[in-house]
Formats: C-alpha cells, sequence, structure tokens
C-alpha cells in the first residue's frame, strides 16, 4: 500500500482563522516532514469562491509543493476540469510533470455548484462534455509521458465510466468501507466492459478519516475536528447521492446527520485497529490510502504529532505486507 | 534605477537565487511557453525570499477569473512579491483592456460584476440558476494590490518619465564596458526598472560571473547619479580566515 495525507485546501475558516500566506507555507513545510517521515503522496482540493480562500488554483499549490520536495508525489483531488481549457491545463502539467520528474497525480471531477461554473463562463448544462472533451486532451497527454489522470466519482455512471476509459478513482472520506466495496466493484465491471486486461488494473485510492490513539479524550477531540471539516461542506451544498442500499447523505439538507454519519467512518483506536481496518481496503483493491487529517479546529502540533504516529506505527505494517 | 533579471525556462529556481544573493529587486518568469508562466513564477517564488516576481501573463488563453485566481495563489505562495507583467497576446486593445480589467477587479477586495465588450463575470448563464449576481475570488493576494505592468520599453527611447515606475528589459552583452553604457543610457532615459537578460541564455558557466559584474559594477552605477566609481573598482574585503574567498 501506499500512504498519503490531504486534503489540503489552504482554507481561513471561521472557527480556525490564519493568514493564508502561512497556508501555503504550512503546507510546504508539512510536505518535507511528510517526505522526511516516508509518505508518498499529498493531494490537494479544490473549490472557488468560498469565503476562506477554498483553493481554487490546484497546479499553482502543486507546483509550490513539487518545488521544495523530491521524492513526494503530489495529486488534485479533485481539480474541477470542465472549468478549465483543456489544452492549457495539459501544458501546464506535463511541464509540471516534467519539471518534478513525474511526480504530479492529476485528478479530476466535474464540479456541482452554479457559482463555480458562473463564476468561469461555463454553462453547468455543459458540463459533462466539457468533462469528456477535457478527458480526451488529457489521455492523449497521459498516453506521452504527461500526468496519470484520477477520477472522482461516487455515483455508479461516473464510478463506471471511469472503470471504462481505465482511470483509477479516489475515493471521498466520508464514504464508509462498505459503499467503497459497491464502487469498487462498478468500477470493475466498467474496466471489464472496456475489454482491458485484469492483471493492468490500477490500484484504487480512498481518502479515510483516522486518528490512531488509545487515549479517549484526543479521540474526542480528533473526532470533533472531522465534524468540524465537514461544516464546511455543508456550507458548500455538498450532497452524497444515494447508491443501492446505501443512502443519500445530504449536508445541506440534514446537515446534522450527515456529518454524524460522516464522522463515524473515522478510523481510530490502537494501532493494531488501525491497520486491521485499513487493511480490508487492501483486500478489495484499494490501496492509496489518503489520511484526512487536515481537519478544522486541529492545532499543527497535533497534525504533527499524528503524521509521526502513524509513520511509526501503521505505514510500516503495511508497507511491508503488500509492497506497492 | 534598480536591476532585475530575466530568468530562463526551466531555470527559474537557481536564477531567482542567484539574483537575489545579488540583491537585485527582481526577477522575470514566464519567458518560456506562455501556458505556464504561473508555474515558472512558483519555482522563482519557493526558492527565494525577498526579490520580487515579475510573472509575464499572456491574455487571451484562459478565462480571467481563472488565472486571477491562479496569480491570486502564487501572490500567497510567495508573500505578497508578484508583479503583473501584461502581455496582450493577439487580443485587440479593447479586449485586451477588457481581460486586464476583469482580472485587476477579480484581484481586488470587492465583488465582481463586470460587464465589458469582452467578458461578463458572473456569466448569468440560465442553467446556473442558484449563482448570485457577484463572486468574489478567494484566496485574495498576499498584498494590498498586486502591481500591473501594462507596458514595458524594449528601448531607452520607449521610455516615458510621467509614472512612478517605468520597467524595461534589455539583453546585456557581458563586457563591461557596453553593458555600463547601455543601464547608464536606460536610466537617462527615465526607466526605473530594468531587467536585464543574460547573453546565451545565461548558462550557469558563466552566470556568476555576469551576475558579479551587475551587482558590483553596473547596479551601483545606476543607483545614484554620479556614481563614484572607486567603491566598485577597489579590491573586495578579505574574507574570513579559512573561509574561502581569495
Amino acid at each position: 500500500m501506499r500512504f498519503g495525507v490531504g486534503l489540503f485546501s489552504l482554507q481561513c475558516t471561521a472557527m480556525q482563522p490564519r493568514h493564508w500566506t502561512g497556508a501555503y507555507r504550512d503546507m510546504r513545510e508539512l510536505a518535507v516532514l511528510m517526505e522526511d517521515l516516508g509518505y508518498d503522496e499529498l493531494w490537494l482540493s479544490e473549490h472557488h469562491f468560498f469565503y476562506d480562500g477554498y483553493c481554487p488554483a490546484l497546479l499553482p499549490a502543486a507546483a509550490s509543493v513539487l518545488s521544495v520536495t523530491e521524492r513526494l508525489r503530489v495529486g488534485t483531488g479533485m481539480l474541477l476540469l470542465p472549468m478549465y481549457d483543456p489544452e492549457r491545463l495539459a501544458a501546464v502539467a506535463n511541464d509540471l510533470t516534467a519539471r518534478s520528474g513525474g511526480r504530479l497525480d492529476l485528478g479530476v471531477g466535474m464540479g456541482y455548484r452554479d457559482i463555480e461554473f458562473d463564476g468561469h463562463g461555463v454553462s453547468r448544462k455543459q458540463r459533462l462534455p466539457r468533462m469528456v472533451r477535457g478527458l480526451e486532451v488529457l489521455e492523449a497527454a497521459e498516453a506521452a509521458g504527461g500526468a496519470p489522470i484520477w477520477m472522482g466519482a461516487q455515483l455508479v455512471d461516473p464510478v463506471k465510466r471511469a472503470g471504462q476509459r481505465g482511470h483509477p478513482l479516489l475515493f471521498s472520506a466520508a464514504l464508509p468501507f462498505e459503499r467503497c466495496r459497491t464502487l469498487t466493484q462498478i468500477w470493475e465491471e466498467g474496466w471489464a466492459e472496456s475489454g482491458r486486461p485484469a492483471s493492468d488494473k490500477p490500484a484504487l485510492g480512498a481518502l479515510r478519516n483516522i486518528w490512531l490513539t488509545e487515549d479517549s479524550s484526543e479521540r474526542e477531540a480528533a473526532r470533533d475536528w472531522v465534524r468540524a471539516s465537514y461544516v464546511q461542506y455543508a456550507g458548500l451544498g455538498w450532497t452524497l447521492p444515494a447508491v443501492g442500499e446505501h443512502q443519500q447523505q445530504d449536508y445541506a439538507e440534514e446537515t446534522d446527520k450527515a456529518i454524524a454519519d460522516t464522522v463515524e467512518t473515522t478510523i481510530s483506536g490502537s494501532a493494531e485497529e488501525c491497520v486491521r481496518q485499513l487493511k480490508q481496503f487492501d483486500e478489495i483493491g484499494i490501496k492509496h490510502i489518503a489520511f484526512r487529517l487536515i481537519l478544522d479546529g486541529e492545532p499543527r502540533d497535533a497534525l504533527e504529532n499524528q503524521l509521526r504516529r502513524l509513520a511509526d506505527h501503521v505505514l510500516p505494517e503495511l508497507r511491508d505486507r503488500v509492497p506497492a | 534605477m534598480r536591476l532585475g533579471l530575466v530568468l530562463a525556462d526551466r531555470q527559474e529556481a537557481e536564477m531567482a537565487r542567484d539574483a537575489e544573493s545579488h540583491g537585485l529587486f527582481g526577477v522575470l518568469a514566464g519567458t518560456g511557453d506562455a501556458r505556464t508562466a504561473v508555474t515558472s513564477a512558483v519555482y522563482a517564488s519557493t526558492a527565494t525570499d525577498f526579490v520580487r516576481i515579475v510573472v509575464k501573463v499572456r491574455l487571451g488563453l484562459e478565462h480571467p477569473v481563472t488565472v486571477a485566481e491562479e496569480l491570486s495563489v502564487l501572490d500567497n505562495v510567495n508573500n505578497g512579491r508578484t508583479v503583473v507583467l501584461v502581455d496582450s497576446g493577439d487580443l485587440a486593445v479593447d479586449d485586451a483592456a477588457d481581460e486586464v480589467a476583469v482580472l485587476r477587479e477579480a484581484l481586488g477586495n470587492r465583488p465582481i460584476q463586470h460587464e465589458g465588450p469582452r467578458w461578463k463575470v458572473p456569466a448569468g448563464l440560465p442553467a446556473n440558476a442558484t449563482a448570485p449576481k457577484a463572486i468574489a475570488v478567494t484566496p485574495k493576494p498576499a498584498q494590498i494590490e498586486i502591481p500591473f505592468w501594462t507596458a514595458i520599453a524594449r528601448e531607452p527611447a520607449e521610455c516615458g518619465s510621467a509614472g512612478s515606475v517605468q520597467p524595461g528589459i534589455a539583453r546585456i552583452a557581458g563586457s563591461l564596458s557596453e553593458d555600463r553604457a547601455l543601464v547608464t543610457a536606460w536610466a537617462e532615459a527615465g526607466a526605473t526598472h530594468l531587467l536585464l537578460e543574460l547573453p546565451e541564455g545565461g548558462e550557469a558557466g558563466n552566470r556568476a560571473e555576469l551576475l558579479t559584474m551587475i551587482s558590483r559594477y553596473l547596479a551601483p552605477e545606476v543607483g545614484m547619479p554620479h556614481f563614484p566609481r572607486v567603491m566598485s573598482d577597489s579590491r573586495v574585503p578579505l574574507p574570513w580566515p579559512g573561509n574561502g574567498r581569495a
């Protein structure tokens, strides 16, 4: 398995105010620390026109991390592809791939907020054709040695399309394990339908809320930071749609319930317990785990402490078992 | 007049670091593929602490709100050191002016509601029913206002003396006498900031010598009227014993 940390969104929130410049500096410093501790990946996240400065430009942010690291991969999770000129985007991604020695992962999604489309002069009705056109351009770039494409999706059709096109998925941390398993099966159906050999299947990825501790008060604090960080998504109007037997989680209309359900996805406890739960993902083909540790309200020293603890007690167990 | 350095494509970090260590005011990034200018500027930014990062922005390649968002992230990465050098590319004058207006409004501190000959922001498209009538680009730049250089002189004769800032760009020859005459001509023409391009793209081999020439002889020459040359012609002070400099 491979391990990363996310989602770096560079916000200055109502609950945790800070200067944006400090947020970008902190990310570079944490990236260097992550690299020293043996992490493989750092994942960024994008939104636009939000009060807290949620990062709207992932490739410049990725460049800032890639320029100060030597081994760490940097992924966009997710860049909202329909809002960009795909040829220009491909040129920037190619440049960054060349500069960094191939350490960029280009995760792309469609976006869902009307304001973000309208502010960029794009009709929301055009998001699917623009997504497909953008993917065609990026796939051509990838085939020529450009950045690997990842996709973010949680509905049946987009998940299957990702499988059909041969792109790995990075699942949201809000998806419980069972839903990840359902969607992985759908993705594999798409992969099989495309006629690609099963042996070529890429490993999938998942963000996971996690906090390694056996201290109950620390555990409660961490779960509360997870709660606070999902309040951001309620503000953004995000909804986790129903898939098969898995119910919708509506952050806008049923905020408290949706957030409480999501907090329950948090893996917490001893190192043995964290390893046990993460192995479940390994067994269904999800071998990239991005610890979702960038949380609203979380002090930096708590974050650094958790990065060290997971690196010392969890990474060695799972890396040894299934070398990536 | 103050001197800066034009960065070669894919050498931004090392050259910007060198420029900073030689006391230059700033560097120009984005001289390669116009589409990757902001990436170039990010690499120059994270390698330095103080120099201004002048980034050449070609208009007409992307929606200006997207460009504004990238510039704002850049300005936060470099703690408020960004300067935008506008390249109007293939745009007509009115279209270029409209695009610059959107960029500046988007980087400002008021919500944007812009309607001009080229752009309407927000677009107000029927399918985006819940979008509001105005938007605010965030994060805001680190500095109060990102300076925009909408024109840069390529010859001393193009300089004006009315504005507080008159940038120029010139290639040095690598000869002290020629380059001293060059920068002096620019200073006398009223340039305030001159970005110097190194000869032959400024390969690392002779870059150190060229930067030493710029910082020791050229920058002082134009830093004050009637510079007493004895100060740059005199012998370099001794290093701390054992520290290596001969």
